[in-house]
């Protein structure tokens, strides 16, 4: 394997570099600042607006003018469906396809890199930015949230009542949860991605993909389905929010997600390795 | 080329093992152990003398009774907006997922895990809360001195505090609807199988099947099954645990109905008491609070009701105006004390019937009934009346205002009102 050959960049190196292009890109940057800004719309929509009534508008809305911290709750919310996987979908569609469009992939590989090592990386790039987007709505949502409304302690949905500290470490969780939710589907991206020179291609397909399975999901007919569906925990992360902590949608969520990686990292590997590349 | 074919296989090979491991994960596991062999009426001496009264475990409720499901729409949307006969009928369809932590008879806590919120019922002896995320409203019901060793005998108003429905739109608020006695509180193993052995007679087959493994506990499986014809229950199973006699599972099967038509069971259960912490309650700060009046026991016919205590109250929060009455208690039933209910055949094949209301309160009652959006789509029109048909119960309104309840086809409940 070129792996062992004598000048191969190591693996740590290839994957420093690959996050440095990813994270100077304009365009995460302009992605992880539209992420930043959902929370800062809501937090701004409640102050400037009369009191939400319970039970109007997404989950949590209401507990905004009480405490600060619902607005990285409610943010993460609302950007789960559709905000998340769109920003998902443009990073991992562009792993492969994006350097083959720019006719860069050839030279990625003659040098001694590995086409398996070459995804694996892109992989995990893709993975670094499923981490860093919920963990941008959290922080953003839980800085203007604090800096707007006041903060104390937060009411989980069973009711009781934990301390501030206590409560950013629910946050942490649930931005975990999420980075875990997304990992399957940047798998898929992955893969999509190795099928075309054409990222923009790869992008759309994968964030309608995961709009098809958000909305398979909600058929009551399709659901023996459901559990199958790599959205189908998605909005499991308010189990988070019980007391005690209910863990169960954390692992079925993590177990289906290694399932999607298993899959579409096989699948993957199977196209790259045996493409001809050509630009 | 046969490098580029060798390249495929992981990709082949990865879905077979996942399919390969799932098949092998759904085979029921066997018992390490097989339990003792039992007799049916040994299986429920076992069943009658256990006596666990602390764990925690999940429990999960489905149910298949043929009445139309409601697709999951968004996080917000949910039945509470529908207030309180839907929270009743909302178990009738679809599953539930719940948590209860019971330690000794005085201190429970029942948590209903819906999409993004949750419904909590908290015992610790003689203060029961209601909590409801969804509008974070919290009920508190002071049960009196003499209830409060009383075990699980919570009395449960018909719906978690949702927000307040327009004045009669709702026909489980004051009617006895014995059509659906769920409790509105997911009801355990524990409720189901005290329910359905109330009713072994007779008229009824008690089998033990092989044994079955519920939550990694060996059970044995009591099957009651009608010995007639003329009632839509096929057959009753409940799960025994071998070790404890506590009812692990209840499935409730209909006729020509290959899933259970009610299956309450638990998926996880720990013998362990749970955390006293678990049965502490305070309401959350910014919560409506209602203070619930205390239904007259019937263990005590003649004790007057308790006044309503109007604690608790946070500022800045407007209260109800009046303590909310527990309905289906003694004070709505004598209002209509002229209706008596008639009953005619026995055993599993019972009719019940509710003769009309005078001065036009029936109509009002169908009418009302038929309000419920559920029931409306679910009531179609038969010579005589309207029929709202489930898998397990058959309801007949008749025209002129009368009501006919049984688990039998419909047939029967048409010709009991015939017959009348």
């Amino acid at each position: 394997m070129p792996n062992s050959a004598s000048g191969a960049p190591s693996s740590l190196s290839l994957l420093g570099s690959e996050l440095k292009t990813l994270f100077r890109r304009r365009r995460t940057a302009a992605m992880l600042v539209a992420l930043a800004a959902i929370p800062v719309l809501i937090a701004a929509a409640v102050r400037l607006s009369s009191s939400v009534p319970a039970g109007r508008g997404p989950a949590f809305l209401d507990r905004i003018s009480q405490n600060g911290l619902f607005v990285a709750v409610t943010a993460m919310l609302v950007s789960v469906p559709l905000f998340l996987p769109l920003t998902i979908g443009v990073v991992a569609g562009d792993t492969i396809a994006g350097e083959a469009s720019l006719g860069t992939l050839r030279y990625l590989l003659v040098a001694p890199a590995g086409r398996v090592r070459l995804l694996l990386v892109k992989y995990a790039g893709a993975l670094a930015f499923c981490i860093a987007a919920p963990v941008t709505v959290a922080l953003a949502g839980a800085a203007i949230g604090a800096s707007l409304f006041p903060v104390g302690p937060v009411t989980l949905l069973s009711g009781d009542v934990v301390q501030p500290p206590e409560a950013a470490l629910r946050l942490v969780l649930i931005a975990a949860y999420l980075a875990v939710s997304l990992a399957g589907l940047a798998a898929i991206g992955l893969f999509l991605s190795t099928l075309t020179v054409v990222p923009v291609g790869a992008m759309a397909a994968t964030v309608v993909l995961s709009v098809v399975s958000q909305v398979l999901d909600q058929l009551p007919q399709l659901e023996w389905l459901h559990p199958w569906l790599f959205t189908h925990y998605w909005f499991g992360f308010a189990d988070v929010l019980r007391q005690p902590v209910l863990w169960d949608s954390f692992a079925s969520n993590a177990m289906l997600q290694a399932g999607y990686i298993a899959v579409f990292g096989a699948l993957a590997y199977g196209r790259f390795v045996t493409k001809d590349v050509l630009s | 080329m046969i490098r580029a074919w060798l390249r495929w296989v992981p990709a082949a090979a990865v879905p077979a093992v996942i399919a390969a491991g799932v098949l092998v994960g759904s085979i029921p596991a066997r018992a390490g152990d097989p339990l003792p062999q039992k007799s049916p009426a040994e299986v429920l001496t076992l069943l009658g003398q256990h006596n666990t009264r602390s764990f925690s475990g999940t429990v999960e409720q489905s149910a298949e009774m043929g009445l139309p499901e409601l697709p999951a729409a968004g996080p917000s949307s949910g039945p509470v907006s529908a207030g309180g006969a839907a929270s009743v009928l909302e178990f009738l369809t679809g599953e539930h997922t719940a948590r209860i932590f019971m330690d000794g008879p005085t201190k429970m806590r029942v948590q209903v895990m819906d999409r993004l919120a949750e419904r909590d019922v908290i015992r610790r002896d003689n203060d029961v809360w209601f909590y409801n995320s969804k509008d974070n409203s919290a009920a508190h019901l002071a049960l009196p001195a003499f209830a409060s060793d009383l075990p699980m005998s919570v009395p449960e108003p018909p719906a978690l505090p949702g927000p307040p429905a327009p004045p009669g739109d709702l026909p489980g608020r004051d009617l006895p609807l014995p059509i659906l006695p769920g409790p509105p509180v997911l009801p355990t193993p524990e409720d189901l199988a005290r329910e359905f052995l109330a009713v072994v007679d007779s008229s009824t087959e008690v089998t033990v099947g092989p044994d079955i493994e519920i939550a990694g506990r060996a059970a044995y499986s009591l099957e009651l099954a009608p010995k007639t014809q003329g009632t839509l229950v096929e057959k009753i199973a409940i799960a025994v645990d071998g070790e404890t006699g506590m009812p692990l599972r209840v499935s409730v099967m209909a006729r020509g109905q290959a899933k259970p038509a009610l299956q309450a069971g638990f998926t996880s259960l720990s013998l362990a008491a749970p955390e006293d912490s678990v049965f502490s309650f305070v309401a959350p700060p910014g919560a409506t609070i209602k203070e619930l009046q205390v239904p007259p026991i019937p263990l005590r016919p003649g004790l007057p009701p308790l006044p309503a205590v109007p604690g608790g109250i946070t500022p800045g929060v407007v209260p109800d105006s009046a303590p909310d009455k527990i309905p289906g208690s003694e004070a709505s039933l004598h209002h209509r004390g002229a209706l008596r209910p008639t009953v005619t055949g026995k055993g599993w094949e019972t009719v019940v019937g509710f003769p009309a209301a005078p001065d036009g309160q029936a109509a009002a009652l169908t009418g009302s009934l038929l309000k419920d959006p559920l029931l409306s789509q679910a009531a179609v029109v038969v010579p005589g009346g309207r029929l709202l048909s489930t898998a397990l119960v058959n309801v007949l309104l008749t025209d002129d205002g009368r009501i006919f309840v049984g688990m039998v086809p419909a047939g029967r409940l048409q010709a009991a009102a015939g017959a009348v």
